[in-house]
Formats: C-alpha cells, structure tokens, sequence
C-alpha cells in the first residue's frame, strides 16, 4: 500500500507522455501506414483463404466459412469495449485528456463491429441452427454489449459541457465491462444453443488446422484494422479540437474560416 | 458452395461496413489536416509567430 | 497525486461492488437464465401440460423414426443426456444439422404420459470444427461414429488433414449429406 502512490503517479506520468495531442498526432501518424497496410492485406489473405481455399466443415457444409468474420468480429466486440473500459479507467482517474477523445471514437466503431457479430450469428444461425435468433445467455449478453456500446455513444455527446459527457461515459464504460466476463463464460457457466469456444487458453483447439490458420489471420486483420480505424478518427479529433481552439483564439487573425 | 446466400450476405455486410468506417475516418482525416494546415498558415502570417501544441 | 490515488482506489472498490452485486444476481437466477433443461431434470419434475419448457440433449441414436402426415414430416426420436431420455414428438421440418447423436433443443410441452412434444427443434452444433474429407476417413477407418460420440481431439486427426484428405479427395467422396 505504501508503494502505490508513486506507482499510481509513475503510471499516469507514463501515460501523460502520450496525452500530449502533438506527440500524439506525430507518433499517430507514424504508426498509421503500420496498422492500415498489414491490417488490409491480413484480413484480405484471411479471408480469401477463408472462402476459397479453406475446407468445408463435416456437417456444417460451406456455412462455416461465415465464421471467419463472425469469431474476429466477435472478438473484437469484447475487446474493443475492453478499449473503453480502459480508457474510462484513464479518464476518471489520471484525467488524461487523449482517453476521452479515444473514447469517442471507440463507441461508434464498436458499435459497429458488434453490430456486424450480432447480424452474421443470425445468418449463421439461421441455416445451421434453425432459428435467426434465441434468448440464450450468449446472444443476449452480446446484445446487451450493443446497447451499452449506443448507450455510450448517446451518453459521451449528451452534455452541454463535454466534460462532464466524458466523466458519464467514463463510468458507464467501467461499469459494462462487466459484461464482458458474463459473455466470455455464459457458454460455460449456462445451458446455451450457442457452442463453446473452440479456442481456449487451457485447452487445444477443438478445431481442424486448416481453418484455424485462415481464422488466425483474419483475427489479427481484423484487429490491425479497429486500431487503424480508431487511430485514424483519434488523430482527425485531436487536429479538429485545435481547430475549433484556433478558430476561437482572439489571436486569430481573419481570412480562412 | 452450400448455403450461398448466407456466406454472401455475411461477407457482403463485412465488406460494407469496412468500406464504409475507413473511408469515413480518411476522408475525414484528410479535410482535418486540411482545414488545419490552412488555419496555422493563416495565424502563422497575421501573427508572426508560429504555433506550436 | 493522493488524489489520483484516491480517486483510483475509488473507482476500484466501484468496480469490485458492481462486479460482485452482478455475480450474486446471476448465481440467483443462474436457473432461469439457462436455455434448457435436460431429460434428466424433465423425469425428475415434470413441467405442466401448459408450460412451453426447452428440452435439450443428444438425440438417441437408432431413435429416430421419420413419417409422413399428408405434406407435413413428423418425427419421433428420443432425446438423452446421459441419465434418463425423453421421447420426442415433432411435426415439421427438421434443420439441416440434425441427425443421430447430434445436440438438439426441442421447444413444447411435456403430456401427462411423460412424451415430449415439440412445436420447434433447433439443432446445436459442437465446438469441434472439421473438414468433410477427414469426417469421412475417420468413419471409414471406424475411429468415429458420429451418432455414438463426439469426434476424437483435433490434435489426433490434424496431420490427416494433410495426407489422408489428399487421398480421399481424389477418391470421388461426393456422398450427399
């Protein structure tokens, strides 16, 4: 206990180094040709080998290749609102001024990309299952993700003073991070129509190598690419609020507006 | 292939939204820098000194 | 930067609460929010005639005997889950992934006389994901009889994807499904 205060102030001044919105932009733009590039090329060979290449599962027929952008983007609901989380952490306690910008930019690109898990599962579900939708624990608890990911998107812009916006959202993305344990574990700890994960971190794969590979590849597309994205949008709300500041800065001269 | 329309319909939806979430965020990265780089151009001649972050 | 402290320590115990308030919430309707029960706990206490309850289980295999009323398929099959099987009744058309051994949810009513009878049956497919080619040597080999048990571990048929699937491929393996 003792140790945590200079704990506490050596990692908000870790992150503090990257709160500077210059730095950033500059390190952003840096980093943005090594997230977009490897992030298309991943995703394309991923999911090329996916569709074409990839074999047919034994009793699901070519519908399995639907998995190939359902798991990743599955993933990437989880972990994209793990992002959130973090960055609420950052912002309620370090204050730190980059987390809130992230944060709401985050929201929106979740959102989608739960969106896109939710409505390829149905697809999949559809044939596979018999039914587009049921109320098991793991499409619902997916579910309540996409409405925490709107709830965030609505709750960050919903005040006069954005501040106060960022300390909301703040909270309510702390406070939905616990959903993602009930949807990591609803498959294990419940009766669900939805299987349990075939990869695990105890466990081998419960599936072929051949399409492990293509999954892999896909997942790690994917990811390269919610991270382009949100950078991208990050590095144009920075550039915007300095514009907003130098638009109202009394030492603006006239001309350009 | 069995089961088309689904595959189609998945991949397809995939597709759409990647298009639509990175041309979104480089088109409006691009008229960000823009509008910056006009804006620090102008300050930097009526002002005389540059900006810095 | 006590106060950072602070206000971390905060947002730590906030944190801890909730996560703890959610876990007693869901360990005290953990029975309501399973999808479905099982023929074990269907023997154990039936349901009410007038209750829809979710039957889930492997269907029995050599269970299955498929009919014809006019146009519409009907089908009867026992639905196990190790312990007790419960005889299923459905009228219509069953989804593509079921078959003998395979998981399923029945959606209906248990009758007085202990039958099942289903107004919807959704299949439910394992974890296990495996190309045809190797589904059909594993069969043919006699490692695996899909209605009687779930496949052996990937990690014992992964390099037969590579040698024995080239052969059968070649082979014409175009038995329908």
């Amino acid at each position: 206990m003792s140790a945590s205060p200079t704990l506490v102030a050596r990692t908000g001044s870790f992150f503090h180094r990257y709160a500077n919105p210059g730095r950033f932009l500059k390190l952003g733009a840096r980093l943005q040709p090594w997230l977009t590039w490897p992030a298309i090329a991943f995703t394309l060979a991923g999911l090329g080998w996916g569709l074409f290449y990839s074999p047919a599962d034994w009793q699901q027929g070519d519908s399995v290749r639907i998995m190939y952008v359902h798991v990743p983007a599955a993933m990437l609901a989880s972990g994209g609102y793990a992002g959130l989380a973090l960055c609420g952490l950052l912002s309620l306690v370090w204050r730190h001024p980059l987390a809130d910008l992230a944060a709401v930019e985050i929201g929106p690109v979740g959102a989608c990309i739960t969106a896109l898990c939710l409505a390829t599962g149905s697809i999949w579900g559809k044939p596979m299952w018999g039914t587009w939708w049921v109320w098991d624990a793991r499409l619902t608890s997916v579910l309540v993700l996409f409405f925490l990911y709107l709830g965030h998107i609505a709750l960050i812009r919903a005040f006069d003073d954005p501040q106060r916006g960022y300390r909301a959202a703040a909270i309510l993305a702390l406070a939905g991070a616990v959903d993602l344990p009930i949807i990591k574990f609803s498959v294990q700890w419940w009766n669900t129509l939805h299987q349990p994960d075939s990869i695990t971190l105890t466990g081998a794969p419960t599936m072929s190598a051949s399409m492990l590979w293509p999954l892999a590849l896909s997942t790690i597309g994917f990811s390269l690419g919610f991270a382009a994205i949100v950078v991208a949008r990050t590095r144009a709300a920075v550039m915007e609020s300095r514009i907003r500041a130098l638009l109202s800065s009394p030492r603006r001269g006239g001309g350009a507006a | 292939m069995t089961h088309l329309p689904y595959i189609v319909a998945s991949y397809g939806l995939a597709a759409i939204m990647a298009l639509v979430l990175s041309i979104g965020a480089a088109l409006r990265l691009r008229r960000a820098r823009a509008r910056l780089a006009a804006l620090e151009q102008t300050n930097n001649r009526s002002a005389g000194t540059p900006f810095t972050p | 930067m006590t106060r950072k402290t602070r206000r971390l320590w905060l947002v730590i115990a906030c944190v801890a609460c909730l996560g703890t308030a959610a876990a007693l919430i869901l360990r005290a309707f953990s029975s309501d929010i399973v999808f479905f029960v099982t023929p074990s706990q269907v023997e154990a206490s039936p349901p009410p005639a007038d209750r829809t309850v979710k039957l889930g289980g492997m269907v029995v295999a050599g269970s299955v005997k498929r009919d014809k009323h006019g146009e519409t398929p009907i089908a009867t099959f026992a639905v196990t889950d190790g312990q007790a099987a419960v005889t299923v009744h459905y009228e219509g058309i069953l989804p593509d992934l079921f078959r003998e051994g395979q998981s399923v949810v029945a959606i209906g009513t248990v009758q007085p006389d202990h039958d099942f009878v289903a107004s919807e049956v959704l299949a439910k497919h394992d974890e296990t994901y495996m190309p045809k080619e190797v589904a059909e040597a594993l069969k043919k080999s006699g490692k695996w009889d899909p209605r009687f048990g779930p496949p052996p571990s990937a990690a014992s048929w992964n390099t037969m994807t590579v040698q024995d699937a080239g052969k059968n491929l070649s082979a014409p393996t175009t038995a329908p499904n």
